[in-house]
């Protein structure tokens, strides 16, 4: 099933298909001022979108419009050189000119403006990503990772872009540089309403900052959305995989028990092994089989420990029993891996902070229930992935 | 001390560094940003001058650009060109053996830029004829400088394809190299002397001058 995305009549759109000499495809929708992530694993195909929408890359089909300017549309013969687009990029490797100095490498994208005003604008846009008089004048050898990247990320704003691509861009830089680069973004992100894409491999990062998330996969965009509709619903096995959800489970999907599950739109999932398991009722969307072999996710937010207050549950409740195998304190957070003894010890994976942490002691026998409204069920195979090929996320078998 | 010699020598090398230094940087850019089929036989071409000894290259010259051959004809015939026994001739031989001294550094330095820098002037505006002048040769300079340097003094010590090509006509053809060659066989051993302590002096110098470059460069 392929939702059409509906088409921003501002911002960025952007539409990909090719197999050689690698397979892309996919949409990549970003209105103005937000921010969307590409993530995945390396070797996805986030760089090479980025790339696609640069005009660095020519795929052998493929759309990107900006706004209402269309810098490339192969089945019209448009294709815009990277030149001709207004786009700010900020390399991974930041990309700075050795043999320039900073406000060199910023005026070298200034070459429209005329000459006596780039090293003017030059100026003003790294004062406003902090760098001292002093250090405008130093070559990016002089500079530290982090000065070298706010260069980089005004030079690609300096030339006042319709889009900026940031590839990576907080990778070869420290945890305190790093949180420095996010709060400067976010600042000049608010004034400068123009489509962002953020590659990274980071879901931490992509959760913090993009307003959306597109996860890829092999070449293909697999699902696009908000961070936390993504968790909660992964499209697929591979999808759970790859924005690592913890707590995914195989099962069997039974569908509608009675009149009374189909009036209500409930129908059941078998969870368990070797004859020993639970039920759980959760909502039917009428897409799967009876019988089917199902994959099924849900957020930490579903499950409440004995001891903890309960609050209106947003949907029914499972109780089960199960007993903590095992304890990791992380500073203020603990993660606790408990066996539920309905199943015959299948996993549960629960991360507490606050009081809540001493409710996880090795050994301790808990009753806990799960809120199946935040239940998503997934056909083992299925949605978008080609049938036959087994990929990494779908083994039925755990 | 055979003056003339010299100074034609001096200017032979300049001239030969004038056609080629144009030719080098295109074509050892073209090879360091460009993939396609049969680069490596184009790459081979580039070095065999460096491999052939100088007489057979000399030998294939005269061949090919000799008044008898069809070149050679139809250049005599259509603009009154001859190409051998003159200075024009030890010009179009000196280039076409310099090819690899000049291509190679050139070719290498490109290669080393970087197709992340290259990328980053294209997405930010830089047309292709800026980003030339603005990354490209400012960061491929000291192999341009060192191709540049290798050329001169190689061709200032040139002997075996001037011989060949050009023989040994005093102000016309008779380059140092020549002349030394020309004292030594007439037992002139103060005259060879002389000119071959100039010869070797004004070459270390040139070779110098790119290492001297290169280390500036980098510590910049």
């Amino acid at each position: 099933m392929r939702e059409m995305t509906e088409v921003e009549p501002e911002g960025l759109y952007v539409w990909v298909q090719q197999e050689h000499p690698m397979r892309l495809a996919g949409e990549v929708v970003c209105a103005r001022g937000e921010m969307v992530a590409l993530v995945g694993p390396s070797g996805a195909g986030k760089t090479s979108f980025l790339r696609v929408m640069a005009g660095l890359l020519r795929p052998e089909q493929g759309v990107v419009r900006v706004d209402a300017t269309v810098w490339m549309d192969r089945a019209r013969g448009i294709f815009w050189p990277p030149q001709a687009r207004r786009v700010g990029f900020v390399f991974q490797s930041y990309g700075l000119m050795p043999h320039l100095n900073a406000v060199q490498n910023v005026a070298l994208g200034l070459l429209h403006l005329p000459r006596g005003e780039r090293e003017k604008v030059a100026r003003e846009w790294l004062a406003r990503v902090r760098l001292t008089p002093a250090e405008m004048n130093r070559r990016p050898s002089a500079l530290s990772g982090g000065q070298q990247q706010r260069v980089a990320v005004a030079r690609a704003l300096a030339r006042s872009p319709q889009l900026l691509l940031l590839d990576e861009p907080f990778s070869a830089v420290d945890g305190v540089t790093r949180h420095g680069l996010y709060d400067l973004l976010g600042e000049l992100r608010a004034d400068l309403k123009i489509p962002i894409v953020l590659v990274t491999h980071d879901l931490l990062e992509a959760r913090q900052l993009a307003d959306r998330i597109v996860v890829l996969d092999q070449g293909e965009v697999l699902q696009a959305g908000a961070a936390a509709a993504i968790y909660q619903a992964p499209r697929n096995g591979r999808v759970a995989d790859l924005v690592g959800v913890l707590n995914r489970f195989s099962g069997v999907w039974l569908g509608a028990l009675t009149t009374e599950d189909r009036a209500a739109g409930r129908a059941w999932v078998a969870w368990g092994r070797e004859g020993k398991g639970v039920r759980l009722r959760v909502r039917d969307k009428g897409r799967i089989r009876s019988g089917t072999p199902v994959t099924w996710v849900f957020q930490g937010e579903a499950l409440r420990l004995e001891g903890e207050p309960a609050m209106a549950p947003a949907g029914e409740e499972v109780e089960l029993q199960a007993r903590v195998v095992q304890v990791r304190p992380l500073g203020e957070l603990a993660l606790g891996v408990l066996a539920v003894e309905e199943t015959g010890g299948e996993v549960l994976k629960v991360a507490r902070c606050g009081p809540s942490r001493r409710l996880l002691r090795e050994g301790a026998v808990l009753r806990v229930w799960l809120d199946t409204s935040w239940v998503h069920v997934m056909p083992v195979r299925g949605g978008k992935e080609k049938g036959g090929e087994i990929r990494g996320g779908d083994r039925g078998d755990r | 001390m055979d003056w003339t010699a010299f100074g034609l020598s001096l200017q032979l090398a300049g001239a030969t560094l004038l056609v080629l230094l144009p030719l080098g940087l295109g074509c050892g850019r073209w090879l360091a940003l460009t993939t396609f089929r049969g680069k490596a036989v184009v790459e081979a071409l580039v070095v065999v001058p460096l491999v052939l000894p100088p007489t057979v290259l000399g030998y294939y010259l005269l061949v090919f650009l000799g008044g008898a051959s069809p070149l050679g004809k139809w250049l005599w015939e259509t603009f009154g060109v001859q190409l051998t026994f003159n200075f024009a001739g030890l010009l179009v031989a000196s280039v076409v053996f310099n090819v690899p001294f000049m291509v190679q550094p050139v070719q290498r330095a490109f290669e080393g830029i970087g197709r992340e820098l290259l990328e980053a002037a294209a997405v930010h505006g830089v047309s292709p004829w800026q980003r030339f002048w603005r990354v490209e040769l400012p960061l491929a300079w000291p192999g341009v400088l060192s191709g540049s340097v290798l050329t001169f003094v190689h061709t200032l010590g040139e002997f075996g394809v001037v011989l060949m090509v050009g023989g040994n006509i005093p102000g016309e053809t008779r380059t140092v190299a020549i002349s030394i060659y020309d004292r030594v066989q007439a037992f002139d051993l103060a005259a060879a002397d002389q000119m071959a302590l100039v010869l070797l002096l004004v070459s270390l110098v040139g070779v110098a001058v790119p290492f001297f470059a290169a280390s500036r460069y980098r510590r910049r």
